[in-house]
Formats: C-alpha cells, structure tokens, sequence
C-alpha cells in the first residue's frame, strides 16, 4: 500500500452506502435538494476515503454521535458472502467491484467482521488454486505479448468466464502464475538449443 | 516493488548454479588436475570413476572425452517408483529430499574441504538437519536411488540433452530386459520426468489449499527442487501475501485481544504467528 499505489487509490474511490447521523446545513446537493439542509437519516453514498474521515472522525461530535454511519457496500452484502459459501470459484467478484479484495480488507479495518474474513479467507485459497490451474494452461509460449492480459483471456475456452470474473488482486496472481510458467517453458526449451 | 525484475532467481541462474552439481564421469582420456578458482579439479585417469562438476563433465562429453555415468534415481525405475509414491502412497506431500549421508565423500582434491565442511555438521546427532540447497553433492552416481535431489530436473534436462546415450546405455545395461533399444530408453526417461513434473506443478498448486484454516495456515515445501520454486515463487508468495492481508485485520484485532487479556503468554502466541509466516517467506 504505497502512496502511488494506483490500485489502492481506486479502492478508495469505491462508493460505500452511509447513513448521516446530524442536520447538516448546505449539504443538501448531496441529497439532490440544494434548497435545503441535509437531514439526518439520509442514505447516500460515499466514496471510501470521505466515508472513513467522517466515520471516525471522533472529535467533532455532537452529543456523542460520530457524523455519519457506513453500511457494507452491496459488494460485501449478505448475498455475495452466501453465494462466496456457497462456491467460491462460480462468483465473478470483478462484477461486484473490481477492487474486490481490497475493498473488503480496507472495510474489515474499520469494522470488524470475524465471518467476513473467514470467508474472504477460504474464497481467495480457493480461487487461487484455480487462478494457477488457469495460468498454467492458457496459451503456449510466443503467443501473445507480455502485457496483453485480455488476449491471453481469450485463449481460455472453458475457463474464459472464470477468468473474466478476476479481481485486481487474483488478476495480478495471474500473471505471476503465468510469467512463472511460461519462464519454466522458456527454459526448458532453452536447453536444448545449447 | 520498485525493480522490475522478480524477486529470487530466475530458471537461467537456478540451472547456472546447478552445473556446480558433482556428476561421474568415465574418462576417455587422461587429463591432468586443473587448476581452478574454486579448487582444483582431481585427474583423470581413464578407467577409474570421478566425480566433476556438471559443466565440466558435459565440456567434456561434448568433446567426447568422457562418458557421464548418470545418478541412480534418474534410472526409469527410480523414477516411476517415486511418481508412484507421489501419486498413491502420500498424494499431498512432495517425496522426502535424499536422507543425509551416513559418512564423508572420500576425499577429492578441490571439493573436499567443503565437502568435510559439510558432513560435520552433517551428521545428525547435533540435532542440526541441513536443507537441500546447503547439502553435499547428490547427483553423482553413489547418489541413493528414489529420493530427488534438490536441482533434480536442470541436472536431468541437461543430461538427457547431452549426454542422452550415456543415459540410454547405464539404463539398457541395468535392466537386461529393457528390449526397446537406447532410443527408446532416454524417451522413456524423459516420459517420465514429464510426468513427475507435472504431478509435483499441480501439488504446487493444491497445496496453497492448506493456507485456508486460520492460525494453522502453513505450506511445507520440503522436497521441492530448485527449478519447480523458481517457477512457482511469484504465485505461492502471492497466495500467501494475500492471505495475510484478508486475515491482517483479525489478526490485529487478535493480538490486541490477547494483549487485553494480560500476560506474556498471549504475546508470545501472537509473536509466534508472526514468525511462522515470515519464515514460510524465507524457505521460498
């Protein structure tokens, strides 16, 4: 998690559903009603970053409140966990956000959820198990090019959707995987030629 | 991250330090002691048996003035009878690296000193265990039969690339029953090198399934060659990055509890954690 971290930026960028605990005044455009103050109670949602100042933001509370409440994003909702136990290798995790870990790891930090991570947990062993059988198989050597990440999808066949269903973290052990393969092939066809 | 170049060696340097492995050789020709930087290398004198390092030992089968004698378990019976104890008697271990040597090498000129150095500490009632990268050489031809040495595939490729005859001839001369011819031997050495690979890459890949329990989350990679960790280390060490960072926050909620609940022993356990997972980084 470097400053320049692109992907972490990306990740706070992320819309998280939150709940505004006090009046506040000339916020209202939040809610599409400039006229008027933001009334507590209002749902809208923000991204990571401002959701996780407010949140906890201790400091400037009123009556003990914290300014805002933050729900888990939809990404994180009770339906993709129990679909994730259900099997984790059928769930595309890129349709729910293509930052999928790294929302729900950045998510645990501020709240804990002790099930969450037992299932993350399994959910990332699992696919990654299957991340390398992919890796392995797709495409021969001197195919593709290097960075080409959607024609080495392509080749998949069978596992195209799978595949297709990566997130960010998964996309990235991929590619280790397949660099680590096709550098074993390299090789091994390396030794005969000298 | 801010080299591009991965972390570890790649499968060039793995097999570039591989051709330090000590092979035997038949010598053809007489050649005289060499003086090296590393030592010198012992003389050969035709009908006796050396051992040389591999490089100069496939220098020398190239200008036909030695014959390489190829180890034990690359012998085809050595090797289905390790594929067959990976894939029916331990389906989720890899086969066990070859047991320490009982006794020191007879001396070599050039290799003994670290040889000796070795053997030492080698012997096991120190109660200290020497890992593969660290042991004596196990590719020359006294090596036991049926374990994988730790640069077992790139001393294999190579010998069966150059010195594939050679191979093909100990194995037709070992087993009177192999009708097929030599040609036929080396491929069916080959064969099964390819099988073993295969095997041991898709118990590389489940085996990162073990990583699923919390707090028990730990990979061996005992008996793992040089080549398959070179191949494999940018996935494991990514599984097992990964891992620690979705279980990063219970871990610390965790530590902060046992740290509440008072006491060394609470520490210690969460420490304990902490070096577990820092030493799996370190064996890869």
């Amino acid at each position: 998690m470097s400053y320049y971290d692109i992907d972490s930026i990306l990740t706070d960028a992320e819309k998280i559903p939150c709940t505004f605990q006090v009046d506040i005044p000339d916020l209202g455009y939040l809610d599409n009603t400039p006229t008027q103050p933001l009334k507590a109670g209002t749902k809208v949602s923000l991204p990571l970053w401002l959701a996780e100042m407010l949140a906890i933001a201790n400091t400037g509370d009123i009556e003990g409140k914290s300014f805002v409440t933050f729900d888990l994003p939809a990404a994180l909702g009770n339906d993709v966990v129990q679909a994730l136990k259900a099997d984790p290798r059928a769930v595309p995790l890129r349709d729910q956000s293509a930052h999928f870990y790294g929302l729900a790891t950045h998510m645990m930090e501020l709240s804990e959820e002790q099930e969450l991570a037992a299932v993350l947990r399994k959910t990332f062993v699992a696919r990654a198990a299957e991340v390398a059988l992919h890796a392995r198989k797709v495409g021969g050597v001197g195919h593709k090019g290097k960075g080409e990440e959607g024609s080495n999808l392509g080749i998949g066949g069978a596992g195209e959707e799978f595949l297709r269903g990566l997130d960010e973290w998964e996309r990235k052990l991929f590619r280790k995987a397949h660099d680590g393969a096709k550098a074993g092939k390299e090789w091994m066809e390396g030794v005969k030629k000298h | 991250m801010a080299l591009p170049l991965p972390s570890g060696l790649t499968h060039a340097e793995v097999a570039f330090v591989a051709e330090m492995e000590l092979v035997t050789v038949v010598p053809r020709q007489r050649l005289e002691s060499i003086d090296l930087l590393g030592g010198k290398t012992p003389s050969l004198r035709p009908p006796h048996r050396t051992d040389l390092p591999l490089w100069l030992a496939l220098l020398l089968k190239k200008q036909r003035r030695a014959n390489i004698l190829p180890p034990a378990w690359l012998h085809p019976s050595s090797l289905a009878e390790i594929i067959r104890r990976e894939t029916r008697d331990d389906p989720d271990a890899f086969s066990p690296p070859p047991p320490i040597p009982s006794r020191a090498d007879p001396s070599r000129p050039g290799f003994a000193a670290r040889q000796q150095g070795l053997d030492s500490t080698q012997d096991g009632e120190d109660g200290i265990r020497i890992s593969a990268p660290f042991r004596g050489s196990a590719c020359t031809a006294d090596a036991p039969a049926g374990y994988l040495p730790y640069h077992w595939l790139e001393v294999a490729e190579a010998l069966l690339t150059h010195a594939g005859d050679d191979i093909a001839g100990a194995t037709a001369g070992g087993t009177t029953t192999g009708g097929g011819g030599t040609g036929s031997s080396a491929g069916e050495v080959r064969g099964l090198l390819r099988d073993l690979v295969e095997v041991r890459a898709a118990k590389m890949r489940s085996s990162t399934a073990r990583l699923e329990g919390f707090g028990g989350g730990l990979m061996s990679l005992r008996g793992v060659g040089a080549i398959e960790l070179a191949e494999s280390r940018g996935f494991v060490l990514g599984v097992v990055d990964g891992v620690r960072k979705v279980g990063a926050s219970a871990e610390a909620a965790r530590r902060e509890d046992e740290e509440e609940e008072g006491g060394g022993v609470g520490g210690g356990r969460g420490d304990g954690f902490g070096e577990e997972e820092s030493d799996e980084d370190m064996g890869i």
